[in-house]
């Protein structure tokens, strides 16, 4: 069964235009033009049972407002779309029993009163028994190591503890699909990877489905089996992280020290015949970008064979720079092949 | 019952919350106090120059201002949305609302609940007694259920006029300045109608209609004041109010656009 299902949804948000200077200001009082703003531009994806989701792309590229309708907050312009068997916006107070939301720039606690007041007042709300909610908070106050913070108000709470906190109150219902918004946004990484691991457990043992936005593309790389990627309102990559890697990742770059001076045209006679990229930075250093398929070790006994080496290091490329690439420029369909010559 | 629960939870945070500070709860009280006496010394100044007002003594006035504290007293402790626009909407705050399962409107108004408001019904109710003890009119068991099907009605149109009028928030950008004007209007409702032109009495009447939270219902308890029907109508106008409140409302969560990231 599938948690998320989205068809051809549409988001369209009215700006007003407003005129320059105060001549500008005087026309926009009596008649005001509007602009239309296309903020999700007719996406269309599913997102089975059990999965953990990364929704990245750009600052405004479109990630919250799927969120928001995805989440029964914002009504969709046109699609359908279907979130636990329920259409969020139309059933909204019934939907939302069924997730868990955090938004990381902003808090769902109660800023004055306890941290435990605040779950109190939660499980009223999502009317959980008074035994599911003691044996559910129990076990989220000992994975989250919260023992210490429950009586304390929530504006004195550093920004880690809130987050964790944050992330029980979102639990304490037992929801089947959980959003997060940019939950990792400021933390430190010892945080960062206690929430990661905690998700991983939730995922494995409740079998939640998560959907998370995050510019930390390690929260994807720890989590996310899947990726879906936003640019400008459309989804230009929807598939695995390893996928992505392997169509646009240049393959692994080796870079040289040498002992002595070397030319660029030695280099190249030496590496002649492999399908390898040459990049000389100075006479004494060079990197050799090897594509998935050929072989490291081949390049370098090459090398090693012509000039003498001080010293060499060998990098993957890493993701952020593969999605810094795509970002840029704006579509994942085609790898660039300028790095094989 | 489930709301009801909720209700009492949400106070018993306000109380963990606010009576820490126990200097402001009383400083509010007092204040709201003092504003309603300024209101009552401005009717016993009027009727140091006058026997009656448009043929209402000094007693009855006393008694309509007295029924019209109790209904505004329930209002403000749960109404209490002025800053709506600015937090919820401008801030975004109405996102962590819409992303739980009560009823939205409802849970905005528990958050911002003023129980020290309260307080100015119960001196409206005192003062409903001492004016009509003075005037001898007897309260019988119908009296008061009456009364209370009264208050509840006056209510209503509270609730409705002001959900309405903060729901204008979802279909402009711009925080109007409605909200004062109307606020001020509501003042007039505790006088006679007739004072006023024709224009007001209907305004008052059918417009918004706040002769029903003061003179109309209060005057159905009183002798002769040729309303007695009219204010039979308060539960009735106080149920469209609040209709009309509510739907506004609702349809305008639809058109909430959500702020910032």
């Amino acid at each position: 069964m599938n948690a998320i299902e989205v068809d051809k949804l549409r988001k369209t948000f009215k700006v007003q235009r407003n005129r320059e200077g105060l001549k500008g200001a005087m026309l926009d009082l009596f008649k005001r033009e509007y602009n239309e703003v296309m903020a999700v531009k007719d996406i269309s994806f599913t997102i089975p049972q059990g999965e953990i989701c990364g929704y990245i792309g750009e600052n405004g590229a479109g990630k919250s407002t799927t969120i928001k309708m995805l989440t029964g907050i914002l009504v969709p312009t046109s699609g359908h779309l279907k979130v636990g068997g329920y259409v969020p916006y139309a059933e909204r107070e019934k939907f939302v029993q069924h997730i868990g939301v955090v938004f990381g720039q902003r808090s769902q606690l109660w800023w004055d009163i306890g941290v435990i007041e605040s779950f109190r007042l939660l499980r009223k709300v999502y009317r959980v028994g008074e035994q599911d909610f003691k044996s559910r908070l129990d076990e989220l106050v000992e994975r989250l190591q919260l023992q210490d913070l429950l009586n304390r108000p929530v504006r004195k709470l550093s920004l880690g503890q809130r987050m964790r906190c944050e992330l029980v109150a979102s639990l304490l219902h037992q929801p089947s699909i959980l959003f997060l918004d940019e939950p990792t946004i400021g933390l430190d990484i010892v945080v960062k990877s206690e929430i990661r691991e905690f998700l991983l457990q939730l995922n494995k043992e409740h079998g939640t489905t998560i959907l998370l936005t995050t510019h930390d593309l390690q929260d994807i790389e720890a989590l996310c089996s899947r990726v879906v990627m936003l640019d400008d309102g459309n989804i230009i990559y929807d598939g695995s992280l390893d996928h992505l890697k392997m169509t646009w990742g240049k393959g692994r770059e080796v870079k040289f020290q040498f002992a002595e001076q070397v030319s660029k045209e030695k280099l190249s006679i030496l590496t002649a015949g492999l399908p390898v990229v040459l990049e000389v930075q100075s006479e004494y250093e060079a990197s050799v970008i090897v594509p998935q398929d050929a072989n490291v070790s081949d390049v370098i006994a090459r090398v090693a064979s012509g000039v003498s080496i001080s010293d060499l290091s060998i990098e993957e490329t890493n993701t952020d720079d593969i999605v810094r690439e795509i970002y840029r420029t704006g579509n994942a369909d085609q790898p660039s092949k300028q790095g094989v010559s | 019952m489930y709301y009801l629960g909720l209700v009492s939870e949400y106070l018993k945070n306000y109380a963990k919350t606010r009576l820490t500070y126990r200097a402001d709860f009383w400083i509010e009280v007092i204040s709201d106090l003092m504003f309603q006496v300024t209101n009552l010394i401005f009717i016993f100044v009027v009727f140091m120059h006058t026997p009656t007002l448009a043929g209402w003594t000094r007693d009855e006035m006393v008694f309509v201002y007295g029924y019209f504290m109790i209904p505004y007293g329930i209002f403000s402790c749960f109404f209490n949305m002025w800053g709506f626009s600015e937090r919820y909407i401008v801030k975004g705050e109405m996102d962590r609302i819409l992303t739980r399962p009560a009823h939205n409107l409802f849970q905005i108004l528990l958050e911002n609940v003023d129980p020290p408001s309260i307080i100015g019904s119960f001196v409206g109710a005192i003062l409903m007694i001492t004016a009509g003890s003075q005037m001898g009119i007897d309260f019988g068991i119908l009296d008061m259920l009456l009364l209370l099907i009264m208050i509840l009605g006056s209510v209503l149109i509270y609730f409705g006029i002001y959900t309405g009028l903060t729901s204008i928030s979802f279909y402009s950008d711009a925080p109007t300045g409605i909200l004062p004007l109307v606020w001020n209007i509501q003042n007039y409702g505790r006088y006679p109608l007739t004072i006023y032109n024709r224009f007001i009495q209907v305004l008052l009447t059918w417009i918004l209609p706040f002769a029903f939270v003061g003179i109309v219902p209060a005057s159905r308890f009183l002798e002769d004041k040729g309303m007695e029907q009219m204010a039979l109508l308060t539960p009735a106008v106080g149920i469209i109010a609040f209709t009309i409140g509510l739907t506004m409302w609702n349809v305008g969560v639809k058109r909430y656009r959500g702020a910032g990231s």
